[in-house]
């Protein structure tokens, strides 16, 4: 099954910014539909409707479409195998845009018979995904501790699309499942588990690359993955408590041995994207903190939806926009080089001011949507959703400029050197 | 990373001391501060590496990655070092002739950004391969090699 087509690690520039630029566009999209559906956003507390269409154009248009784009592409190098089906990486993308698009407008329509077809589309892509993911991790060479992430985001994956796949069954077919453990897991699986497994385990790879620094140490990821893996399972299982406890200690192992990692960099500015690392590390540790006060039942209320905040825009998409913002330009200046012209400098594909502008507004947004779910207030959800609606325009714009530099860099005559 | 094949290690080590040493070179220049005995101690550096470091890879190292099916990695790598070996070659003259020349800074700052890159590449890229393709035996003979070079 998927055999042939490439042996080079790269992948041609259009496959991973294919992934991405469809991520930015749906970030566009959910800020939008959340801008949309801004009163409906302090009340919510789960159920189809426009604030659920816009959760999932986060979580499976923007955060699961950057992870596979960024692991399509970064995998191979850390674990020393191609990807050998390119065909299987352009079908996935194709059947997972409209899927996600399909299965997010019936959702917000309050259409449970029509999210079905976008389900199984999604659910189809993400197999694919799986069986790439699989096949990659099967052959890997080196880099065990990105690799032992992999497997575990993997085994995440499959239980979440099986989770997934029944509640879709249960809004539209009415099979009797428990929907509130059911949508709980699913929840505990989707964003503690394969997404931020994912995270994790590529942090330890990309952070310290893009910091020239060294690797956190392997048994020290070990043990925090072991710790992860242990809080997601129980997590899913209902057990909230412990659950949050070990999760928090794994998360605050993480991020120490992350700093630490940082602390011995050999570059010393690390640019303002860390600035969104640093805030996504800090929302990270605040969800769970939260999540062991509900479970306590000390939690304020509309802590559920506090909860989300910090943990998909908080910690999730504040964390990829941040990556994101260094590979793009780094993946970017990798395929515009060849031939006479060479390399692009990094730094002429990275608009800094606009970064800039982006990091602002989508810190502004998250503060503003924090508010929202402390005070109850719509107007807060109103200012954030714009805030987040603006910044997601300004990261799109960044994507085009990017492409646009790459373009015109391979216009440029020879004899003409890339400038900053 | 911890590294098991000395040359390896070896690299590694000169791609620390090129970090450090651009590193500052980058910091002074960015702060608008005129330092004519860094910029000769960078050109002094810059030149050792391309005529050794970049050297020995382009002859010993990426030929022994493209049999292994690797050339990918050193296709871009040796594109770098032409694109770092001009740009250096001028940074070396310009910093000969005078060292205040107003030209300096923007190829400083070129140069540091291309070096920084080009490390972050080979440690991302090159060593981790060479850890997999080196026997103990090929890797004592390429030690040699570069310590005789």
């Amino acid at each position: 099954m998927f055999a042939s087509a490439s042996r080079s690690r790269l992948l041609p520039m259009s496959l991973p910014f294919r992934y991405f630029g469809a991520a930015a566009a749906f970030q566009v999209a959910a800020w939008g539909m959340l801008l949309y559906s801004f009163r409906a956003l302090v009340e919510f507390e789960g159920g189809l409707g426009p604030v659920f269409g816009a959760l999932h154009l986060l979580t499976l248009g923007v955060l699961a479409m950057t992870a596979m784009g960024a692991t399509l592409q970064l995998l191979p190098v850390a674990t020393r195998q191609p990807v050998r089906a390119l065909w299987a990486v352009r079908l996935l993308w194709w059947l997972y845009v409209p899927g996600i698009a399909a299965f997010a407008a019936a959702a917000a329509a309050y259409r449970p018979d029509l999210m079905g077809a976008g389900a199984m589309a999604v659910a189809l892509a993400l197999l694919i995904y799986g069986v790439l993911l699989f096949r990659n991790l099967l052959g890997a060479r080196g880099m065990k501790v990105v690799v032992a992430h992999g497997w575990a985001a993997l085994g995440c994956l499959v239980a979440l699309a099986a989770t997934g796949l029944a509640l879709v069954a249960r809004y539209e077919h009415g099979w009797a499942l428990d929907h509130v453990a059911l949508r709980n897991a699913h929840l505990v699986l989707a964003t503690f588990g394969f997404m931020g497994l994912l995270a994790f385990g590529l942090s330890s790879f990309l952070l310290p690359m893009l910091a020239v620094a060294p690797a956190p140490a392997s048994g020290v990821s070990k043990g925090i993955l072991c710790a992860s893996l242990a809080g997601i399972s129980i997590g899913a299982l209902g057990f909230v408590l412990p659950a949050a406890l070990i999760g928090l200690a794994a998360a605050i192992a993480h991020v120490v041995s992350m700093e630490r990692a940082l602390r011995s960099r050999l570059r010393r500015p690390l640019g303002a994207s860390f600035l969104l690392v640093r805030a996504s590390w800090g929302c990270l540790i605040a969800s769970l903190a939260l999540a062991l006060l509900m479970a306590l039942g000390l939690a304020p209320a509309r802590a559920a939806l506090l909860f989300g905040v910090l943990l998909v825009p908080g910690w999730l998409l504040t964390f990829l926009l941040g990556v994101l913002a260094r590979i793009v330009p780094f993946l970017a200046s990798v395929h515009a080089s060849g031939g006479a012209r060479g390399t692009p400098l990094i730094s002429a594909l990275t608009p800094a001011r606009l970064l800039a502008v982006h990091g602002g507004l989508h810190l502004l947004a998250l503060s503003l949507l924090i508010a929202a779910a402390v005070s109850g207030r719509p107007t807060f959800a109103a200012l954030g959703a714009a805030a987040g609606l603006a910044g997601a325009v300004a990261f799109s714009a960044f994507f085009a400029y990017v492409l646009l530099k790459v373009r015109t860099h391979e216009l440029q005559p020879p004899h003409q050197p890339a400038t900053a | 990373m911890n590294y098991n094949r000395r040359i390896s290690r070896r690299l590694h080590e000169e791609h620390d001391a090129t970090l450090a040493l651009w590193g500052r070179v980058e910091a002074t220049l960015a702060a608008r501060r005129h330092d004519p005995a860094l910029l000769r101690s960078a050109a002094a550096a810059l030149a050792h590496e391309l005529d050794r470091h970049f050297r020995f890879e382009e002859a010993e190292l990426f030929p022994r990655l493209a049999a292994a099916g690797e050339g990918d990695i050193g296709e871009l790598l040796s594109e770098e070092h032409g694109t770092i070996r001009a740009a250096g070659e001028r940074f070396i003259a310009l910093v000969g002739e005078d060292p205040s020349k107003s030209e300096i800074r923007v190829l400083a700052l070129e140069l540091a950004e291309r070096l920084v890159g080009h490390v972050q590449k080979e440690e991302m890229s090159l060593l981790p391969a060479l850890e997999d393709l080196l026997d103990e035996e090929t890797d004592d003979e390429l030690d040699a090699t570069y310590a005789a070079a």
